[in-house]
């Protein structure tokens, strides 16, 4: 699943390889550790790593300059691993330093003024900064600085045994809890050589769509709300309720935190199914009557449509993942990309969009939603009163892995390094929304500053797991 | 004045949450929990608040704007901790993120969970309803 070169090569050569490897595969992102810088590839059915030794002097040629999505994975190897960089394009810290964040890039010209909000947001929101430069009302660049919910949580995991360490990654961000369980338990049962029972599979399945579900419910919601379309969000807020509710009822976490775990599960999940299957049933037919009411709303349609623009060239040039990549044309599915799990027998019929704005997805993100009821139905259906296979050891080689899945917002990756001892020698999470949220600063360019709301709500990232 | 009494207006200040608190927070407004029924309201500033609930094991970054944010509240005031990273009890408490951001700000209510049900929160803001009552 990883190839690593390590190439005595100068520092150009790395650049190039890494250049043609964009050309070949879709670039994942990048990370460092002690001794080597590693960018990712994910192509269909498998991702690879190009590996470089840093030796003493830790210099690179930066590769943002050439393929923007590096742009923040760059900065944060600079600022957190000590990697020097030739060439790199925005080298200003990526992280606070001591306690201050670095100054926001800003447009100045005639008529151009700056605003800035945040880092506390006036709704319940995580914490970041958004700085503005507009001509008018008219939009004209958008600095988003993250990195307020900076927890240095690669750092506090080091060392840990993968079984200890699976409750915390489970907290690194509550929104896309049982996702990111799933990419790191893929990473250590591939290094464990284990691999769940069907049954189990099926039961991952359901918790990773659940968790799609309540979250694009509220994705729509806050669309709705940002629109001010206040009978759209009160009643996609009460559906997301009955989906948390049903969440618990699950699993007994209304989030589902540590449901899912290396070797399979890590509390118990599905014991009592035939009410869970009624409350599914019932959540499912007024979720399709929620959606043909908001989505057969004419003023909700003409507030979307034209908003946060994202062409496909875009998308792909910044790395834009999961709905958002799927909005403007892309096609990427990791469930069907590079299959996992259950996904493997029950594969999703992938939903695309094509008009690229705030409509597209959200019409992605109704398309998935109606798509993971009937996934989840398939797998109850499959997984029947079959009783669950008992928790196995996992005990994982020393090594390297990569675990990557879909979640809500996109692609979800997890590189874990484990140790002679069995232990986490290294972990870098590549969030779906790390990927995303330049794309939502280009989606504001030439757009009116009111629109910014229901722009953002349209992607609904995370903080939280963007920052770690 | 007695009719305002345990009227409260909250605003919320997130201090490096893994956003599960803030699931819960918003969940207050739902058709389920309904807090403006109690009276209760979450503002936009900190200008017009009363209580402020708090989340998260405190950040480096946040720290600044943590404690303007504060100061901008007027008297008298009281301060909630929301969640276990709060309550200094969470996974990332301690170096490198900090002691939790009801710990550093000397929250007044402490409701602990990962994270706290909506009604685990309803209850910690009632206790701070009662102490700016007395």
């Amino acid at each position: 699943m990883i190839s690593v070169g390590t190439t005595a090569a100068d520092v150009r050569t790395f650049h190039e390889d890494v250049i043609a490897e964009c050309e070949n595969g879709i670039p994942a992102g990048a990370y460092a550790d002690a001794d080597f810088a590693h960018y990712l590839f994910l192509s269909a059915g498998g991702a690879s790593t190009l590996s470089r030794a840093l030796h003493g002097e830790r210099r690179l040629h930066a590769v943002s300059g050439l393929v923007p999505l590096f742009s923040w994975d760059e900065r944060e190897m600079a600022q957190e691993w000590g990697v020097r960089f030739d060439a790199l394009p925005d080298d200003r810290p990526f992280y606070a330093h001591d306690g201050a964040m670095s100054a926001a890039r800003i447009v100045h010209g005639e008529g151009i003024m700056q605003f800035v909000v945040g880092p506390v947001h006036a709704g319940i929101i995580e914490s970041g900064r958004f700085t503005f430069s507009s001509g008018g009302e008219t939009i004209v660049h958008l600095d988003a600085q993250l990195g307020y919910a900076h927890r240095g949580i690669e750092r506090a995991l080091q060392g840990a045994l993968p079984s200890q360490a699976a409750a915390k990654v489970a907290r690194i961000c509550g929104g896309c809890s049982a996702s990111r369980s799933y990419a790191f338990a893929l990473a250590i049962e591939a290094l464990a050589d284990v691999e769940p029972e069907p049954e189990i599979e099926l039961v991952r399945l359901i918790v990773a769509e659940l968790e799609r579900v309540y979250n694009h419910l509220a994705d729509l919601a806050a669309s709705a709300s940002g629109a001010g379309y206040a009978v759209g969000f009160a009643r996609g807020m009460a559906l997301k309720e009955r989906a948390m509710r049903l969440c618990h009822a699950a699993c007994g976490h209304r989030l589902l935190f540590d449901a899912i775990a290396p070797g399979g599960l890590g509390r118990p999940v599905l014991e009592d199914r035939v009410p869970f299957g009624a409350e599914l049933a019932e959540l499912e037919r007024d979720v399709h009557l929620y959606l043909t009411a908001l989505f057969g709303t004419a003023s909700m349609m003409s507030r979307w449509e034209r908003a946060g623009i994202v062409p496909y060239e875009t998308a792909k040039a910044f790395g834009a993942v999961g709905p958002a990549y799927r909005a403007s044309g892309g096609s990427t599915d990791i469930r069907t990309f590079i299959p996992y799990g259950a996904y493997r027998w029950l594969p999703p019929s992938v939903a695309c969009g094509a008009s690229a704005d705030a409509r597209a997805r959200c019409e992605v993100k109704r398309d998935e939603t109606v798509e993971s009821f009937a996934l989840i139905r398939r797998a109850l259906h499959e997984l029947s009163d079959a009783s669950l296979p008992p928790q196995r050891p996992v005990e994982p080689r020393p090594g390297r892995a990569l675990g990557v899945v879909e979640g809500p917002r996109g692609t979800e990756l997890v590189a874990v390094h484990v140790d002679e001892r069995g232990r986490i020698e290294r972990i870098h999470v590549i969030s779906a929304s790390y990927r995303n949220w330049p794309i939502v600063a280009r989606a504001m360019e030439n757009n009116i500053v009111p629109d910014f709301p229901l722009v953002n709500k349209s992607f609904n990232l995370c903080y939280a797991c963007a920052d770690r | 004045m007695t009719m305002f009494r345990r009227s409260i207006g909250i605003r919320h200040l997130v201090c490096g949450s893994c956003n599960g608190c803030e699931h819960e927070m918003n969940a207050l407004n739902n058709a389920f929990y309904d807090i403006t029924q109690n009276g209760w309201d979450l503002v936009a500033s900190p200008r017009h608040a009363d209580v402020v609930t708090v989340t998260g094991p405190m950040t480096e970054a946040m720290r600044t704007a943590a404690r303007a944010t504060l100061e901008a509240v007027p008297r008298p005031k009281v301060v909630v901790a929301i969640g276990d990273c709060a309550t200094g009890d969470g996974p990332w408490t301690g170096a490198p993120a900090g002691a939790g951001a009801g710990v550093e700000l000397a929250a007044d209510v402490m409701v602990r969970g990962c994270p706290p049900t909506p009604d685990d929160i309803r209850a910690g803001l009632a206790r701070a309803a009662e102490l700016l009552d007395s």
